[in-house]
């Protein structure tokens, strides 16, 4: 958010430049929420990207593709399960009252690239799927089984298999996370620089 | 008894069905979609499950989804709630085809009662009386035949369905002619059967409900019955019990009546038998509702059953826990349909962020609600934001009781109706308990709005 330029200046042009500063933010959020958000809200889900950021004047929006990371998985069986804190409660326990927000950013940061549950029901990888394969974006890996009905898991990008999040048979849920996709980039990790790039690319189509 | 529910449903209801397990001792697992990640339920539960996006016909109203999931969470019964897939009796019995129980009538007796028409006929044979109304129409000459001896106005009704969708009123067998076409067109797009037929429509009516319960071992009993008629285009707005439509005698007569017939037609689970009461007093049969209602807490005010429990407990295959003698009405209950829909824009639902949200309190006030400060109310399903229910000993006192409550109640960031509820509780006409079905829609509710705020 930019901060509001600190004036003592009682001048009218200095109140004139607030104002058509403050014009211009409200032009760029209208621009945000109005025009862009719905298209890249629908681009995001088209595309293999996690997470989109762009800027409109000294604005930004950032939009993240749900993952079944933390308390989305399905928990079962005997593994004894402990309710998380919910925000219902954390506000009504909370000295400050104005509505708390969810530390998205910081989990966003390193939020890693997965292949997610189509449905509710029981994980099978596909054989022979194994850690460091490379991947292209839509290949079948593995299946979750729903009453007998098979739902295909797919890569969401181009990458190479990492680590397991679910196990052969195991049931999960709707987006849940089951198997990280690694960028096969020299460091091994996103740069920030090219996810922008690739966001200005879908972008661009748009 | 049960060892795990599963609860495949949102909102308010999903809330009251979890408090309803925990009380049992029965082990609930909530189910969600996309959207309902943070709701209430989902927080509270001690187990949750995502079922699929926030689209319901991908998550509440997949049979798929929701059986999958009450297996993988080893659940052996599920709770539909109401709406969704409550009343479906196809996935009443997948769901018992895979060895779980469905919370609500067996299949069987859901599909006796699948068709209007049908248990019209039915419960007529049972002894309660119904609208004059004609055989499934065969053609448009046997619709004016029928339509003469019945007597204009009549309603045209579609056999499968609600909502008032391929509903149309005509006064006069020109009208008629031309109504047919789209009546059937409009029942064939909605419920995929273009079956009609006509009823004859009554001026000026209460909406008036009796509640049963019916075990699987011959036991059957009402709970007296509900007073809907404060409504807004068919949906039910206030609901309050007992009916001030109704003397004792008429009540009594009605509610025996109502058992009597569920229990001969092979009735089972709670259900809600609904009535038109005309001016003179007499009730004619509508329809049965095989599901728990949103209602159904003016009826727990009064008579201090949990009625969700009981619900669950017929499922199990229990027997009813009383006897009609036991069921003694106290008092006047009335429930106020919270809804974020704007009177001043022509009820356009509202969806977004609760900025503050502050419930009444005080004797005999109760609020069945999902809201907390921070909760962002999702934009694809309905706009009902909780219920509030106030009890007293006397209708007036809970008229009282009920705008003080009104008054309390806040609900920040969001559009409401609670306005539009202390106008109807400041108006004469609800006061003297004399509201019919279409009164709101013929006064208009701004006019309303208006009387009330002077």
């Amino acid at each position: 958010m930019p901060q509001q330029p600190a004036t003592r200046a009682s001048a009218s042009g200095a109140t004139a430049r607030l104002d058509a500063r403050t014009g211009r933010d409200h032009k760029a959020i209208s621009a945000l929420a109005d025009d862009l958000l719905p298209a890249l809200v629908a681009k995001l889900a088209a595309s293999g990207l996690g997470e989109i950021e762009i800027r409109e004047g000294a604005w930004k929006a950032r939009l993240r593709k749900p993952t079944g990371t933390g308390r989305s998985a399905a928990r079962t069986g005997a593994e004894p399960y402990h309710a998380p804190r919910p925000a219902a409660l954390e506000h009504a326990r909370a000295e400050d009252s104005r509505p708390r927000r969810e530390p998205a950013e910081a989990e966003a940061e390193d939020a890693p690239i997965m292949a997610t549950s189509p449905a509710v029901g029981v994980f099978q990888p596909r054989k022979g799927l194994e850690a460091g394969m490379q991947v292209r974006a839509g290949e079948r890996l593995g299946t979750v089984d729903v009453l007998g009905v098979r739902e295909e898991v797919v890569s969401p990008i181009d990458g190479i298999i990492g680590t397991s999040l679910a196990e052969s048979g195991e049931p999960v849920e709707y987006g849940q996370g089951l198997i990280v996709i690694e960028i096969p980039e020299k460091s091994g990790r996103v740069e920030a620089g090219q996810a922008e790039q690739e966001a200005a690319a879908v972008l661009g189509e748009a | 008894m049960f060892n795990k529910v599963l609860i495949a449903n949102r909102g308010e209801i999903a809330l009251r069905i979890l408090r309803a397990c925990r009380t049992m001792g029965v082990g609930a697992v909530v189910a969600y979609s996309e959207a309902d990640r943070d709701s209430l339920a989902a927080q509270l539960a001690d187990e949750a499950i995502c079922i699929g996006p926030a689209d319901a016909r991908r998550s509440y109203l997949s049979a798929p989804a929701v059986i999958s999931s009450a297996i993988v969470t080893g659940c052996d019964a599920i709770h539909p709630g109401y709406g969704f897939l409550s009343e479906d009796e196809g996935f009443a019995e997948v769901v018992r085809a895979h060895g779980l129980t469905f919370i609500g009538p067996p299949p069987e007796v859901l599909n006796r009662f699948a068709s209007k028409e049908a248990t019209r006929r039915l419960f007529e044979a049972h002894g309660l009386r119904t609208i004059p109304g004609s055989q499934m129409l065969r053609d448009e000459a046997h619709a004016l035949e029928e339509a003469d001896r019945i007597g204009y106005p009549v309603m045209i009704k579609p056999a499968a369905g609600g909502g008032g969708k391929g509903m149309r009123l005509v006064r006069s067998a020109r009208e008629l002619e031309s109504s047919l076409k789209v009546s059937r067109s409009e029942a064939k797009a909605g419920f995929g059967d273009d079956s009609l037929y006509l009823e004859k429509y009554l001026e000026e009516t209460r909406h008036v409900e009796v509640q049963v319960a019916v075990d699987r071992h011959g036991n059957a009993i009402h709970l007296g019955e509900r007073d809907c008629s404060v409504q807004r285009r068919h949906q039910k707005l206030i609901e309050e019990t007992p009916s001030p439509a109704l003397s004792t005698t008429a009540r009594q007569e009605l509610c025996q009546k109502a058992v009597k017939a569920v229990s001969k037609a092979g009735y089972e689970s709670l259900g809600t038998l609904e009535f038109l009461v005309d001016g003179k007093g007499d009730a004619y049969f509508i329809e049965i509702n095989c599901r728990i209602q949103v209602e159904h807490t003016v009826t727990e005010m009064v008579t201090g059953l949990d009625m969700v429990t009981m619900q669950i407990a017929i499922a199990a295959g229990d027997r009813l826990p009383i006897r009609q003698s036991d069921v003694v009405p106290r008092g006047h209950a009335i429930q106020f349909r919270i809804l974020a829909e704007d009177p001043s824009t022509d009820f356009r639902p509202q969806a977004g962020e609760i900025l503050g949200y502050l419930t009444p309190g005080g004797p005999g006030v109760r609020m069945d609600s999902h809201l907390y400060p921070g909760y962002e109310v999702p934009s694809f399903y309905d706009s009902l934001l909780g219920k509030l229910c106030v009890w007293a000993p006397d209708r007036a006192s809970a008229i009282a009781r009920g705008d003080a409550a009104l008054r309390e109640l806040l609900v920040d960031g969001l559009d409401t109706n609670i306005e539009l509820h202390r106008a109807i509780l400041a108006n004469q006409i609800f006061v003297d308990g004399k509201m019919t079905t279409n009164l709101l829609d013929r006064v208009g509710s701004a006019p309303f709005v208006a009387a009330g705020s002077r």
